[in-house]
């Protein structure tokens, strides 16, 4: 099967400082892919630069390359063409504050989407595909401020499905929310692969263990071990893989 | 000393001086309000500053009714539909019919002449004979003089003393002065806030505000004089002062959208980019609304400031008591030089020691600002709750 | 796949647009400051060089000179300089224990319903306009120093002093409240820790923590002071000359010079109106540079 992602020769620098070394990978379709390690290992980092994220901080260089489907993200696409086919869901639940309708509706908008059938088909069919419909369907115009925090979560999740994106970052979606919310996403991510490519950063190696399919290894800025999450999880080819797996660090 | 009175001291201090600082506010807002009050009314609002006597010639084409509520007093004349009633020595107009030849009323250069309740009337001239209205003068007189003939002149005084041209010039101000500085200032913190990389330009950017901040207002206002009054020979005017007060706002306009900006989380801008938004779109639909109150906390802090300004203006928009209104054309001109408040509070007491006056017009401009204040605290109030 | 490399473009070219149009907001205020320079300095200081067309005048005369009478062509502004910096001197000596006091009040002694009357009150003090501070200082201060005074007008360098201090209080008393707050209340626990009383700890360890912001406050108070012009132009007396030997002194200081005269002057006159608005500017930069190092050391630290 063809990658999603295919990264090969990644170097990232923040000045002087290399935050990635050599990151070779390729991210399979239609999977979920969990990025684990201790902090500062660069999972993070990395995730960001596969949707250019890391444009916004000033000081970040990046040498390699990156592909999607084969084309380079950062040279043939534009990024805002690239940030709406790869979505992302940050680790604090950021809605902004206007209603849940606007925040849904803000990035189709942003793409010249007028129609307002077409933007009540897509605020729909994002909550629904969020789990998140029910529970907000009387309430569309109140502001999205108002929400629990794994309601708010799901929320920027449905944000993201409603620019129909082929991938779905994630970076730590649950580790601000409680253990219930935090099943809901979870039950969710399961939903979601089957149409969306899934990279998600976790701090939990539980969370990586129950809902990964793949599972790369960071540390200090490279990648050590990547492979089904199974394997990682019950057969380690690395030492250092193994130690953080059974808690000696991180 | 032993610690204890030491620190009742020192407690005793700190006690007294908030006291003191207090005591201020509650001495000079006081003095203002009790110096001005017996001036305020909505006279005093409305009333044009200078007193004005114009000759009127009336023409009477039917009868009128007098009113019901009528005081005893007044004298009524059905010819004109209009009633006088002594006041101390002179005659005042109480009450109007609303098709009353004076409605219609135009004086010796055939202008229309806008007369209304309060004004005073001198002078009678009917069939070639004149009548001086005071209270010495007949009663019966004057009612026989006002309805004797369809065709009368009438010497009106109308009332002065108000301060409504420095009203509406003042307003004028903070309308130019905000037209100007509130976009530039906005589109100015945008740059800082959004986009400016560290580096010389954004130092030099940053070094000038400062500077700007910490010029006194008379140094704007000869700068202003220079500049817009004389070079680009706007002259005194309403758009000179606004446009010096624009440069004088600049850097208070800049500081609080910049905080207001900065304040908006960092997350709302990576959502907006995740979702594949550009910088405009990511600014105009969520970093500005976000940041709005702050932004108008800054826009009112502005018109408090513009309202209070004097030395600025001394020089760029004049001191003179008038509408800002051309003299030809009859409308009111940007071009036209007027007073606001603060400068016209300032004259009254340096050229003619008038404290009541210049009070009374404290009164104003005290209520004003204190309330805009209150508003900026309000809305800052709502907003930090809002952002928590 | 066409369609979408033009609306790419537009993007880009709308996007530069607005970058372009927010710099130039922004080169505004260099703009404006360079304009006032050169305008101020332009005109203020063209009578000390040779070929000004109104005549020159020497600047030493002009930065020593104790007389202003335009009339007979004297414009030395050295007793404004000096009334200048007494009365602002005056206003910070004052000022600044009762600021300080008061913001120590605020911060660290009052209920909080109290600190929340008070706090409102001191900001509504920076809200009232200059000009009504003066018709106070014209109708209440002038007449209560006349009391005191062997002089036989109440104007005076005392009556600009108390006008001034009541000026300087709520800028002073802001900053000061602001460097309260932010000193870490670790210092102070550490110092109740030691058995220091409440006093103690605000005088030995909060205060000082928190001296970089006093000093800021300080100066932003003198540059208030300096500056002012309509509250002390009707307390003032303003003379032609004469640098205050009392405090009941009529004085004339910089700003005033320039108001007072300002809507009169020609030629010469008025370019001298421009030098004194130069002397004025001098001063103002140098407190600016001041408050730049002070800012630059506390962050430093």
């Amino acid at each position: 099967m063809k990658p999603k992602f295919s990264v090969s020769d990644l170097n990232l620098f923040y000045g002087n400082f290399q935050a990635l070394h050599q990151i070779n990978i390729e991210i399979p379709s239609n999977q979920v892919t969990a990025l684990i390690g201790p902090s500062g290992c660069g999972k993070s980092t990395f995730l960001r630069t596969l949707n250019r994220m890391n444009d916004l901080v000033d000081t970040a260089k990046i040498t390699g390359n990156i592909q999607l489907d084969g084309e380079n993200i950062y040279s043939d696409i534009d990024v805002m063409k690239l940030r709406t086919r790869v979505g992302m869901v940050f680790q604090k639940p950021n809605p902004f504050p206007m209603s849940i309708y606007d925040n849904i509706a803000y990035g189709p908008r942003c793409q010249g989407v007028k129609d307002k059938q077409r933007l009540n088909q897509i605020v729909e069919d994002s909550l629904r595909g969020a789990a998140l419909w029910d529970e907000v369907k009387d309430r569309l115009n109140k502001s999205a401020m108002g929400l629990s925090g794994g309601q708010q979560q799901r929320l920027c999740i449905a944000r993201a499905i409603a620019m129909e994106p082929e991938v779905i970052l994630m970076d730590e979606p649950t580790s601000a929310l409680d253990p219930i919310a935090t099943k809901k996403v979870e039950e969710l991510m399961e939903q979601l692969k089957k149409k969306y490519t899934i990279v998600i950063v976790t701090h939990s190696m539980q969370q990586a263990a129950r809902i990964s399919d793949k599972t790369a290894f960071f540390l200090m800025g490279e990648l050590i071990e990547f492979d089904d999450t199974n394997k990682v999880f019950t057969n380690p080819q690395d030492k250092r893989t193994e130690d953080y797996i059974t808690g000696r660090f991180g | 000393m032993s610690r204890k009175v030491k620190d009742q001291l020192c407690n005793m201090l700190i006690w007294l001086s908030a006291a003191f600082s207090v005591g201020i506010l509650v001495l000079v807002v006081g003095f203002i309000f009790s110096k001005g009050w017996s001036k305020i009314s909505l006279d005093f609002l409305f009333n044009d500053y200078e007193s004005k006597t114009q000759y009127v010639t009336l023409e009477s084409d039917q009868a009128y009714q007098a009113p019901a509520s009528l005081s005893e007093s007044a004298l009524f004349s059905e010819n004109l539909g209009v009633a006088l009633e002594l006041k101390e020595d002179h005659y005042e107009i109480v009450w109007m019919d609303k098709e009353s030849p004076l409605k219609e009323a135009t004086n010796n250069a055939d202008e229309k002449v806008k007369i209304s309740k309060g004004d005073c009337v001198q002078q009678i001239k009917v069939s070639g004979k004149s009548l001086k209205l005071d209270k010495k003068t007949d009663q019966e007189e004057i009612v026989k003089a006002l309805n004797e003939n369809n065709t009368l002149v009438m010497k009106v005084m109308s009332v002065g003393g108000g301060i409504f041209p420095m009203i509406v010039s003042t307003l004028l101000l903070v309308l130019v002065a905000l037209l100007f500085s509130a976009p530039i200032g906005i589109l100015a913190a945008i740059y800082l806030v959004e986009y400016a990389k560290p580096g010389k330009l954004v130092n030099v950017i940053r070094f000038a505000t400062e500077i700007l901040a910490g010029i006194p207002s008379v140094v704007y206002g000869l700068f202003g004089m220079l500049m817009f009054v004389n070079t680009l020979n706007l002259g005194m005017s309403i758009l000179a002062g606004g446009l010096t007060l624009t440069i004088l706002l600049l850097p208070t306009m800049m500081r609080t959208t910049e905080e207001a900006l900065k304040v908006v989380p960092m997350s709302y801008r990576e959502a907006s980019y995740g979702l594949g938004a550009n910088k405009i779109q990511t600014l105009s639909k969520v970093v500005l609304p976000s940041a709005i109150p702050g932004i108008l906390v800054g826009v009112i802090l502005s018109i408090g400031r513009i309202i209070g300004e004097s030395a600025a203006l001394l020089f760029t928009i004049g001191t003179f008591a008038k509408l800002p209104v051309n003299p030809e054309s009859g409308n009111f001109s940007l071009l036209e030089t007027g007073t606001s408040l603060t400068v016209r509070a300032y004259i009254e007491v340096k050229e003619s020691g008038n404290v009541e006056m210049a009070a009374a017009i404290g009164i104003i401009i005290l209520i004003v600002v204190f309330t805009l204040n209150l508003f900026s605290r309000l809305i800052a109030k709502k907003f930090s709750k809002a952002n928590n | 796949m066409k369609k979408d490399m033009s609306l790419n473009k537009r993007r880009v070219v709308l996007e530069k647009f607005f970058h372009g149009v927010f710099l130039l907001a922004a080169l505004i205020a260099v703009l404006s400051v360079a304009l006032i320079i050169i305008f101020i300095f332009g005109k203020g200081l063209a009578p000390f060089f040779s070929g000004n067309e109104y005549g020159t005048y020497s600047f030493i005369d002009f930065i020593t000179g104790l007389k202003w009478t335009p009339q007979s062509g004297e414009y030395g502004v050295g007793y404004m300089i000096v009334n200048s910096i007494f009365a602002t001197f005056g206003a910070i000596l004052v000022g600044v224990p009762i600021a300080l006091f008061t913001a120590v009040f605020i911060a660290e002694i009052a209920p909080k319903w109290l600190a929340g009357i008070v706090r409102p009150a001191i900001e509504l003090l920076a809200a009232i306009p200059s000009v009504l501070y003066g018709v106070f200082g014209f109708a209440v201060i002038t007449p209560l120093v006349k009391q005191f005074s062997p002089y036989p007008t109440g104007d005076s360098l005392l009556a600009v002093i108390i006008v001034l201090t009541i000026m300087i209080l709520p800028t002073i008393v802001a900053v000061v409240e602001t460097a309260i707050r932010a000193v870490p209340k670790s210092y102070k626990e550490g110092s109740l820790a030691l058995g220091a009383s409440k006093i103690q700890t605000i005088f030995k360890v909060t205060l000082p923590a928190a001296r970089s912001g006093i000093l800021t406050g300080i100066i932003l108070g003198v540059g208030r002071a300096i500056g002012e012009t309509m509250a002390v132009i009707l307390v003032a007396g303003n003379p032609e000359s004469g640098i205050a030997t009392t405090i009941f002194s009529r004085v004339r200081l910089l700003t005033t010079n320039i108001a007072l005269e300002q809507g009169y002057a020609a030629k010469l006159h008025e370019q001298m109106l421009f030098s004194t608005a130069v002397v004025l500017f001098i001063f103002i930069m140098i407190i600016n540079l001041v408050l730049a190092q002070i800012q630059k050391r506390g962050g430093d630290r």
